[in-house]
């Protein structure tokens, strides 16, 4: 975990452009899936496709990152350059392509579900430890409680309730949370 | 019909493909019972509005649920597999058909250990509900482990009777275990409930 890994996206923003070695890294581990899941998940791109696209919305980050306006609103203005970059390389290829190749229908769907999906993620990231453990156990792995209560040394009838308890932190952590409202010139 | 979607019929018609030789079987019918028991408990803990952890217990049910019905889906194929397997074998030792049609088998097997895994993880979680979950729908919280158990001794009973299962294999001290932690939370559920 790097000295940055902690740090808010306005402050690695703001260490971003102060040019403080690592941060840029870091914006990029950050943010790295989450661009790569809309190309390919979201906007169905094929692999050297999604990844001029990934290439492309992270050099418009680094160019453009002065212009953002607020910079705790980071996340939003990632995902409103990926799916520009992704509708122009969708429109490029139509073009090239002479060809039907449509966005698909439920790609506004699967783009909330990533979103939902990286949110989730984000306030994962803040709870203790063993609760990330347990949920990530339990909710991505599909471990049983029996293996979960053996592998935890934990008893197998107190699972359950340690998960519920443990959701009830993350949606308190996802209520806390408040939705950005300004995104950027670019 | 395949097996793909079989869970997407009516369900007089799922239950008259049940009644139908081949797949979907008996596999297939302890995974929807573990997936009928995990809504109720969904259902009985989303009724309890004074209960702190309730909407934890309902994700982990409709959890509990979601993988049961793709274990349902994955087991009629399985057995599908199974089956065709079976009937191929002629008479005469072949070793490379034998050893493959134990692998099948053996794969055939690892599908109602999860099952088994699955009901005892409803059950334990409806015992759960029917202590702390709201009065009105205790019994249905009862009923969940009831099922539940129900499904997983029934996975629990395909995993010993499978050819490919011997007697020490670690897959069916994992199947007893299962089976009998889910008597135990459906017990629970039961005394608690009266």
């Amino acid at each position: 975990m790097s000295s940055f890994s902690t740090l808010t996206d306005a402050e690695l923003v703001r260490r971003c452009r102060a040019g403080e070695p690592g941060a840029w890294d870091e914006l990029v581990e950050r943010f790295s899936r989450y661009v790569y899941a809309v190309c390919v998940r979201g906007f169905r791109l094929e692999e050297p496709d999604a990844e001029d696209a990934f290439q492309e919305v992270f050099t418009r980050i680094y160019t453009h990152l002065d212009s953002l306006r607020d910079d705790s609103a980071l996340r939003p203005w990632i995902a409103q350059l990926t799916r520009r970059v992704c509708l122009d390389t969708v429109s490029r290829g139509k073009r090239e392509q002479q060809t039907e190749n449509p966005v698909p229908e439920d790609t506004p769907a699967d783009l909330d579900a990533i979103e939902e999906a990286f949110t989730v993620r984000e306030a994962l990231a803040t709870l203790p430890e063993q609760c990330q453990d347990i949920l990530d156990r339990f909710f991505a792995r599909d471990q049983s409680y029996r293996t979960i209560s053996e592998e935890l040394d934990l008893p197998a009838g107190t699972i359950a309730s340690r998960i519920a308890r443990c959701l009830g932190k993350l949606r308190n952590e996802l209520e806390g949370r408040s939705e950005p409202t300004s995104e950027s010139r670019e | 019909m395949a097996s793909e979607s079989y869970l997407d019929l009516p369900l007089d018609t799922l239950l008259d493909r049940l009644a139908a030789p081949g797949a979907p079987g008996g596999g297939s019918a302890a995974a929807l019972t573990v997936a009928f028991a995990a809504s109720l408990v969904a259902m009985a803990a989303r009724c309890s509005e004074g209960w702190a952890d309730a909407g934890g217990v309902a994700a982990q049910a409709l959890a509990i649920k979601d993988r049961a019905v793709a274990l349902a889906r994955a087991d009629a194929k399985a057995w599908d597999r199974a089956l065709s397997a079976l009937a191929s074998v002629g008479p005469g030792g072949d070793p490379r058909r034998d050893f493959e049609l134990e692998q099948t088998l053996e794969h055939a097997a690892t599908l109602p250990l999860e099952i088994a895994e699955l009901g005892a993880d409803a059950a334990m979680l409806a015992a759960v509900a029917s202590e702390l979950c709201d009065g009105a729908h205790r019994a249905d919280a009862v009923v969940a482990a009831a099922l539940a158990a129900g499904g997983a001794r029934a996975a629990a009973h395909i995993v010993e009777v499978n050819l490919g299962v011997r007697e020490g294999d670690a897959l069916l001290a994992r199947a007893r275990a299962s089976r009998q932690a889910a008597a135990e939370a459906a017990q629970e559920a039961l005394d608690s409930g009266r």
